[in-house]
């Protein structure tokens, strides 16, 4: 039986909550998710059955089937040798021609969108090109390319020729070791490889890649008249060379892709005519190859176009040419035209409604597939999941008009009923968006899959054209442009659409973890919990800290010495990027690359710059409890602090309590708050504001934790808030730590609202009752919470709607429950592939129930 | 010797193809494994030396 949420007394009425469906009082708790899947159709429900799951469990592949292939690393190696001599950006075009032109391709039965990035579906590339050690980590595992000695012989080539070589040479010794511990700052992206990228695909889409090449053959025409013009002027003449570069290497780039997108028409055609026996999926199949014959090479005509040519241009920016975690996407509005030919005008590729909810499905299910070449450290961090998908949907067009279309919903609709951890999705609130998409927003939180998680629209519209003033040539985001924003990855919006969008990392992501900062603070900057070095500057001995604003300017300088140092080292990557890593192909599909000439991983139009300080609310926590038990009530002493701290709390348990009690974020207290509001945007954000990127722009922090809160804590000593040594930090970016928010809701609502200033977003995750969710009011509360949620105008929220009995009985018996879903942080994953560690974190955030004081806050009308 | 360009399995490049070149095909072959069938396309030329899954045409 089902659990029903208590009644309440609620402005002079006993309120019930009833089961908004009665049917869901026979099914119990414990395996309720088990029971909300709803493939729409028969195929998706066999595409799921069969679905070639990636999902890594503390670093290693669930499925054993799931390999390295050797291809890609082939391909661009024996590229690489032939163009010696030539100019870079060439040889990278050429390297991506040699993988296209020579890879495998796969056809799988069943599907409609098609396409894969490596050899065999069970596979996923590598790229020795960009983190030797990455693939020295798979030639040392089960996951290895075959043959081992030829994958071996590619790595050790291009270990001179690596971003990591050439990073490093930058740093001292000492610097590099402290950013390899992986406790204060994240390791440098030339020595990993992660990367992330918001492809421009809405002129794949309307312009198709011949036009593309017509446009760059224009501009070589022009440049090489330009260069001819008499008298000579070398001062501007000069520059046309590398321009005509990054032309040619487009061409040659996007020749390669529409050649490859045909070979798979070419395979789809054989197949159908050679080896299928049943008619009607004979004809899609010829449907199928008629459609990669004209997409990407062409403008899509339909949606059935429009989902194939978004897929090619996914693999290529992601997978082929380079890897990059994320989805970012407009997806609804890039598709609307598309949906209205097809489904309301019925013009070209008819359709119905229920169609396009099936080629999301048939969407989310190749994302399931899609297999990453990631470092060991990256795959650990995303525990039950294959790695960081995120679509955006909702939001304004220009003058804050809704955004929302029936393929918004479409999109909602899939994802509701297909029930897979990815790709995830970022709902834009705004007060105009329609009530009928919110209802399917909240449909998919109430079934538990974690999102959409939802951001606030106007900030994250506001934001973009904050960033455009910084612009180095003066062309940020317009206000059109400002609107049509995407998350680039789990949190920080960024510009969609045909240019200014993210190309690399080097702007945004990467992590900065404040509570081993707090750890170092209390030891002159050595960390004697986990590496048994001086991870940071002397900062003084934490006895002699007279006053707590001593101690506050020792966080700082410690801050300051990590942010400079990994922002330092993303621009350094930034640099050798443009001069080595160059992305033809992406730059052919912007326009701002296209009329200037430029790379894609040189040319910068519009700042976005951020880092992501992971596990800030245990420091901040922790600052609270310091100052008020050693410098108000003087209870304590550094020293004793101190000495407690390194025997991990053991023979000071009732010491561990005061400081456990001490009040805590989360709870609307202002003494906390106070402090904490001043931690974030004094020294989190205003220490990092103070930067000034690549792009131009200053660097705002994005609180999120990934599955990192899991891994920093293991490498975190105890600290002041009442933690162990090695327990998780805080899930979040502004989440109250774990089961420390006791005062409902809207209390926690409160206190994230009180921080505003030098931020960029911050990750809150909240954990919602499942009776009350499910209840015939649950819409109804949902709602009041978001519209009050907005009005505070807080960045970002997210849900997990679970039982905890579900998630111990999944623990119990983890093969009766592959369909259970949980947002870990910025992503969803199987709970049964997340680490019993992490598990157990997930199960300790409080649920939290609506009593009648939070509705009478939210005015929620019953 | 046998060659690929008398496998069943070998289709040679149109001449109207982006990546035509004289001799060049596609090698297609059907996979099957617990989780479904697939098939797999590589290029090849038909003067290569035939393979162990050679099927005559
Ligand atoms: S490679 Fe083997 S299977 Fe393929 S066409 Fe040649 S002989 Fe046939």
């Amino acid at each position: 039986m089902s659990t029903v949420a208590a009644s309440i007394k609620y402005n002079g009425k006993v309120v019930d909550f009833p089961l908004a469906n009665p049917a869901e009082n026979e099914i119990a708790d414990e395996v309720l998710h088990e029971n909300l899947a709803r493939p729409t159709t028969e195929r998706t429900k066999r595409l799921k059955a069969r679905c070639r799951w990636k999902h890594a469990a503390a670093g290693e592949f669930v499925d054993a089937e799931v390999r390295a292939g050797i291809e890609r690393m082939r391909y661009i190696t024996e590229a690489h040798k032939a163009s010696a001599g030539q100019p870079e950006v060439i040889r990278r075009a050429l390297g991506l021609a040699n993988i296209l032109n020579k890879s495998t391709l796969v056809l799988q039965q069943d599907e409609f969108i098609i396409g894969y990035h490596a050899e065999d579906p069970e596979m996923f590339p590598l790229y020795p090109e960009l983190a030797y050690m990455a693939v020295q980590d798979y030639l040392m595992s089960d996951y290895s390319p075959q043959p081992k000695d030829e994958a071996a012989e590619i790595n050790e080539y291009w270990k001179k020729y690596s971003m990591q070589a050439k990073g490093e040479r930058y740093f001292t010794q000492e610097e590099l070791l402290q950013m390899y511990q992986v406790s204060t700052m994240e390791a440098p992206g030339f020595a990993t490889g992660y990367n992330s990228i918001s492809p421009p695909y809405e002129t794949v889409l309307q312009d198709g890649l011949l036009k593309r090449i017509e446009s760059a053959k224009e501009k070589i025409e022009h440049a090489k008249k330009e260069m001819q013009k008499i008298p000579w002027n070398a001062t501007t003449g000069l520059d046309w060379i590398a321009r005509i570069d990054v032309w040619k290497a487009m061409i040659i780039a996007d020749e390669a892709v529409i050649n490859w997108a045909r070979r798979h028409a070419r395979l789809a055609k054989i197949v159908a005519e050679n080896f299928e026996t049943n008619p009607a999926r004979k004809e899609e199949l010829l449907e199928i190859a008629e459609i990669s014959q004209r997409v990407p090479a062409e403008p899509c005509k339909g949606l059935k176009d429009a989902f194939q040519s978004k897929w090619y241009t996914y693999l290529i920016c992601h997978a082929i040419d380079r890897y990059a975690s994320g989805y970012a996407q407009k997806e609804d509005e890039m598709l609307e035209p598309y949906y209205n030919i097809s489904v309301k005008e019925k013009s070209f590729q008819p359709m119905t409604h229920t169609d396009v909810v099936e080629m999301v499905e048939m969407e989310r299910l190749k994302i399931s597939e899609h297999g990453a070449g990631k470092s060991r450290a990256y795959r650990e961090i995303f525990p039950g999941s294959n790695d960081l998908f995120i679509l955006t949907i909702g939001g304004t067009k220009p003058g804050y008009v809704d955004a929302c279309s029936d393929m918004t919903d479409a999109i909602l609709e899939g994802a509701r009923n297909i029930r897979t951890t990815e790709p995830s999705i970022v709902f834009r609130w705004h007060p105009v968006g329609r009530e009928k998409t919110k209802r399917l927003v909240f449909e998919c939180i109430r079934d538990g899959l974690g999102y959409p998680s939802i951001k606030h629209d106007v900030i994250g519209t506001e934001q973009l054209k904050y960033y455009s003033q910084f612009s180095k040539n003066s062309n940020g985001a317009t206000d059109e442009e400002a609107h049509y924003w995407g998350l680039v990855l789990c949190m920080s919006p960024g510009v969609c659409g045909r240019r200014k969008t993210h190309k690399t990392r080097s702007e945004g992501g990467g992590s900065i973890f404040p509570a081993k900062m707090m750890e170092i603070v209390l030891a002159d900057g050595f960390d004697w919990s986990y590496s048994g070095m001086q991870l940071g500057p002397h900062t003084g001995d934490p006895t002699t800290f007279k006053t707590f604003e001593l101690l506050w300017e020792a966080f700082r300088t410690q801050y300051a010495y990590a942010i400079s140092k990994v922002i330092r080292a993303k621009d350094i990557m930034r640099y050798f990027e443009s001069k080595f890593l160059q992305m033809p192909f992406v730059s052919s599909i912007d326009d701002g690359c296209m009329e200037l000439g430029v790379d894609a991983m040189e040319l910068s139009e519009q700042p976005n710059g951020w880092h992501n300080p992971i596990t800030t609310v245990v420091a901040a926590n922790s600052l609270v409890a310091v100052k008020k038990l050693i410098y108000d009530e003087k209870k304590y002493t550094m020293a004793q602090l101190v000495t407690a701290l390194h025997a991990n709390w053991h023979g000071y348990e009732d010491m561990r309590q005061d400081f456990l009690n001490a009040p805590k974020w989360g709870n609307d207290d202002d003494y906390a708050d106070a402090i904490i509001k001043d931690f974030y945007e004094d020294i989190i954000g205003g220490e990092m504001a103070k930067i000034t990127n690549y792009s131009g722009g200053p660097v705002l922090p994005v609180g999120q934790a990934v599955g990192l809160y899991m891994e920093i804590g293991s490498r975190t000593g105890p600290t002041p808030d009442g933690r162990f040594g090695g327990d998780a930090g805080d899930d979040g970016g502004i989440s109250p730590y774990m089961g420390t928010d006791k005062k409902g809701p809207t209390a926690v609502l409160k206190s994230v609202s009180k921080v505003q200033k030098n931020q960029k977003a911050n990750l809150l995750n909240q954990r919602l009752s499942v009776p009350i969710m499910r209840s015939v009011h649950g819409f109804n509360i949902w709602k009041s919470y978001m519209d009050a949620w907005e009005q505070l105008n807080i960045d970002h929220v997210q849900f997990n709607c679970v039982s905890t009995a579900e998630m111990k009985a999944a623990q119990k018996e983890p093969e009766k429950h592959q369909d259970l879903i949980v947002r870990v942080s910025g992503f969803s994953a199987r709970f049964v592939d997340i680490p019993t560690y992490g598990q157990n974190t997930i199960i300790a955030r409080n649920e939290q129930a609506f009593g009648a004081d939070d509705l009478q806050y939210l005015n929620t009308q019953l | 010797m046998t060659t690929c360009k008398n496998c069943s399995f070998y289709f040679a490049v149109p001449e109207d193809a982006g990546d035509f070149e004289a001799g060049k095909g596609d090698c297609v072959l059907e996979r099957e494994d617990a989780k479904g069938k697939y098939w797999l396309s590589k290029p090849t030329k038909n003067d290569s030396a035939s393979c162990k899954a050679f099927k005559k045409a």
